[in-house]
């Protein structure tokens, strides 16, 4: 049986008081572990009696908890407190804690090797790490400290190539940086300034930025997730968008707006196959989008029942597991 | 000294100071509080001089937050719950208070500056907000209370002045509506100059087609007319008739008073290079010529989305717009006789919506207060551990109001006359934070 995203349907449904900005799945297990607004993180295990209520809870950030990586032996972590924590997979004991930038951690990915580890924060600047030992391997410094308008940036995101061999970084003002991971280098940039609203008049600040990245299996195409421009920056308004670029010859492919739904787009996956890309994210309300890359159409479109921040598929892609505002939702994409 | 090299307000060579000019204007200082037009401002170049001036009168720089900002992320931080959302606190040079960590350049300025954390306003809509949290209390049906820089526009400034009385710079467009600004019942004689869309005032030269002579006799021939329809004539509207005339004209003498320009390159680079921060730059410069009352509304802080990231900019440019003014009118001795105050219509809900934004707030939020009149490193009220409600030393409007007229000099219960029923500055029974007063 393969994913269906025609099929998809919510099957479960947990409210909870805080906000869980991001997560990972454990591999081969019903559990998920999230990181959340209320400074813990906390793992899920979804085959228990009760399984809203978190089989177990790391604390020991002190602000929101904006990236989860799992490697081989760790949970990692990352925090807008600039630190990444290093905890034991199975006793939940922390074995390392970093203060890893000097501003806010946007978030914290592992190679699919496992081995790397990559961060971004509002320093402006991407770090790799090796994953197991915590040392530092290169610091990555392209994305520009002050927007045009004199205002501070913010590094949103960063998502390896399948075949961890590069690593993409998006900020605030649409540059996406592609760094070759084995040496530190910039290899290319690609930009996307749609992402970012600059209100020079009514408002006079901005809204935006690259919330997402994703590379396609076959690591030739980026996709690049955010908002389109935005004329009421108070609210998110702008509708959910994303870009594709053959970031190696430098080209945007395919620009997205929604028709239906406003917001970010927070969190974006292709299928194994490259046939379709899903998108989760939202305004005050959530969205689930799933596009097909040949037909460039819709599959599927779904009002999630809260803004997601992020969103994982279990390892046939049949289940989808997204955390947000004050829930967290199951869904099924069974043929 | 070489005259010739003295600087002076505009520049020409008629307003260097020569010896008269200079034991003339020290007679006017003498009889007058402060400069009665811009000429004699070129004296405001002796420091002896500017200083006495300076000692004389009093000054009111609000820094206008359109659109309500988050108490949380400025004047009070409550990291580490639910509501406090991701920013941390940080120590001030005020032992035992803290702030939010987007403002470290006033967290080393604390000392000359108030918090009140404990406004109750109950007007959570922009356009009531608004009127309230500049008038100080809500209109009648039949009565249009005056806005706060009409109040110290009339109190602070001087009749004869060719100053402008009260300024404004609003050039973001939202919320100017909702903030309009009014003179109530005081008149049209107190209403302010806009700033809207440029940092001067239009039509400030005369057209190519008319010369300064050629102007002056047209003044002359006015001014002889008017006099002649106004003799034997009592009437209110022939004597602002005249005044508008004299205001104009002491306004176009003033041109050089908008002109940032005239500023150095290092005072406008100290500023920073945003719109705030250069309107801060020209509050500074018409307080120090006597301008009373200058608001510079920085909008829109309106964060309904993105809460954080909004103020992770605005904070930013406040923090150092406001720590750069606060030291340039020390700097220039004027900080003791100017009231700079933080304010906006109303500040932002404790909880975090879906989009990570605040709403609109009017239960429990913050002000600021620096310089003229405030104890520096006060801080007034408390509000409970998640920012909901306010625990202590609750005030609204008329209270922050009352405060702000005694900082200034100004009896709170003084009353003004509108034919003749009694208008109490603030309402009746209204008091002042006496704990942040000198």
């Amino acid at each position: 049986m393969a994913a269906n995203p025609q099929k998809l349907k919510k099957v479960k449904e947990f409210g909870r008081r805080d906000i869980l900005m991001s997560m990972a799945l454990v591999p081969d297990s019903p559990r998920l572990l999230a990181g959340s607004f209320d400074f813990n993180v906390y793992e899920f295990d979804f085959e228990a009696e009760k399984p809203e209520q978190p089989k177990r809870e790391l604390k020991g950030h002190r602000s929101y908890v904006t990236g989860v990586a799992l490697t081989e032996s760790h949970i990692v972590t990352a925090s807008y407190d600039r630190h990444m924590i290093w905890w034991d997979r199975e006793s939940g004991e922390q074995t390392k804690r970093v203060r890893a930038h000097d501003k806010w951690l946007r978030g914290v990915e592992v190679s699919p090797d496992g081995k790397t580890l990559a961060s971004v924060a509002d320093d402006m600047v991407a770090r790799l790490w090796d994953a197991k030992t915590g040392k530092p391997l290169h610091e990555l410094r392209d994305h520009k400290p002050m927007t045009p308008h004199h205002y501070p940036s913010m590094l949103f995101c960063c998502a390896f190539s399948p075949d961890g061999n590069v690593l993409a970084t998006g900020d605030k003002v649409g540059q996406v940086c592609l760094w070759d991971v084995k040496t530190g280098k910039l290899i290319k940039t690609v930009e996307s300034p749609k992402c970012y609203t600059w209100d020079p008049r009514q408002r006079r600040h901005s809204i935006g930025g690259i919330r997402s990245l994703a590379f396609s299996p076959d690591g030739k195409t980026l996709a690049v997730g955010g908002m389109d421009q935005v004329g009421n920056i108070d609210h998110l308004g702008g509708k959910a968008r994303f870009e594709l670029f053959d970031w190696q010859n430098g080209k945007s492919v395919h620009d997205y707006q929604a028709d239906k739904f406003k917001g970010l787009v927070e969190h974006m996956a292709f299928s194994p196959d490259g046939k379709w890309l899903a998108l989760g994210g939202g305004d005050n309300g959530g969205l689930l989008i799933f596009f097909d890359l040949e037909t460039k159409k819709e599959i599927k479109t779904e009002k999630a029942p809260m803004h997601i921040h992020e969103f994982a598929f279990s390892a046939d892609h049949e289940t989808l597991y997204a955390v947000g505002h004050n829930k967290i939702a199951l869904y099924e994409l069974k043929d | 000294m070489s005259s010739a090299k003295r600087k002076t307000f505009c520049g020409s060579p008629e307003h260097t100071l020569s010896r008269r000019a200079f034991l003339g204007a020290a007679a006017g200082v003498a009889a007058a509080p402060i400069a009665a037009d811009m000429t004699q401002l070129d004296v405001l170049q002796e420091s002896a001089l500017a200083g006495e001036l300076k000692k004389r009168q009093k000054h009111c720089i609000l820094l206008w937050l359109a659109g309500g900002a988050s108490q949380l992320e400025t004047w009070d931080p409550k990291p580490g719950v639910e509501t406090g959302g991701p920013f941390d606190k940080i120590k001030t040079n005020v032992p035992g208070t803290h702030i939010s960590e987007l403002l470290p350049k006033m967290s080393r300025r604390m000392d000359k500056t108030c918090i009140i954390r404990s406004l109750n306003t109950r007007d959570g809509g922009h356009g009531g907000g608004a009127q309230l949290m500049m008038r100080g209390r809500k209109d009648e049906p039949n009565l249009v209370y005056p806005d706060l820089g009409a109040v110290l526009a009339k109190e602070l400034g001087r009749a004869d002045s060719k100053v402008p009385d009260y300024v404004e710079f609003y050039s973001q467009t939202e919320g100017r509506s909702s903030a309009r600004l009014t003179p109530g019942f005081l008149g049209a004689r107190y209403a302010p100059v806009k700033l809207y869309e440029q940092m001067s005032p239009p039509n400030m030269s005369l057209p190519k087609s008319v010369d300064a002579d050629d102007h002056a006799a047209r003044a002359h021939l006015r001014d002889f007319m008017s006099r002649r329809f106004a003799a034997g004539r009592k009437s209110s509207a022939l004597e602002s008739h005249a005044d508008a005339y004299a205001r104009i004209t002491g306004l176009m003498s003033s041109r050089d008073l908008f002109d940032i320009e005239k500023e150095s390159k290092q005072a406008r680079l100290r500023y920073g290079p945003s719109q705030f921060g250069q309107q801060a730059l020209m509050a500074r410069r018409m307080v120090e010529a006597g301008v009373p009352f200058v608001r510079v509304s920085r909008a829109w802080w309106d964060s309904h989305g993105q809460n954080f990231e909004t103020h992770l900019e605005l904070v930013s440019e406040l923090d150092h717009v406001m720590s750069t003014l606060l030291d340039d009118l020390d700097e220039r001795g004027l900080l003791k006789h100017t009231l700079v105050i933080t304010l906006g219509e109303f500040g932002r809900t404790p909880r975090i919506n879906a989009s990570l934004g605040r709403d609109h707030f009017a239960t429990a939020w913050s002000c600021s207060l620096s310089g003229c009149g405030i104890v520096g490193g006060a801080v007034y009220g408390k509000t409970d551990a998640k920012g909901e409600k306010v625990v202590d030393g609750e005030i609204g409007a008329g209270e922050l109001f009352a405060t702000i007229y005694e900082a200034l000099g100004i009896k709170h219960d003084k009353e003004y006359h509108v034919g003749s029923r009694p208008i109490p500055l603030v309402n009746p029974g209204i008091k002042p934070v006496r704990d942040v007063l000198t």
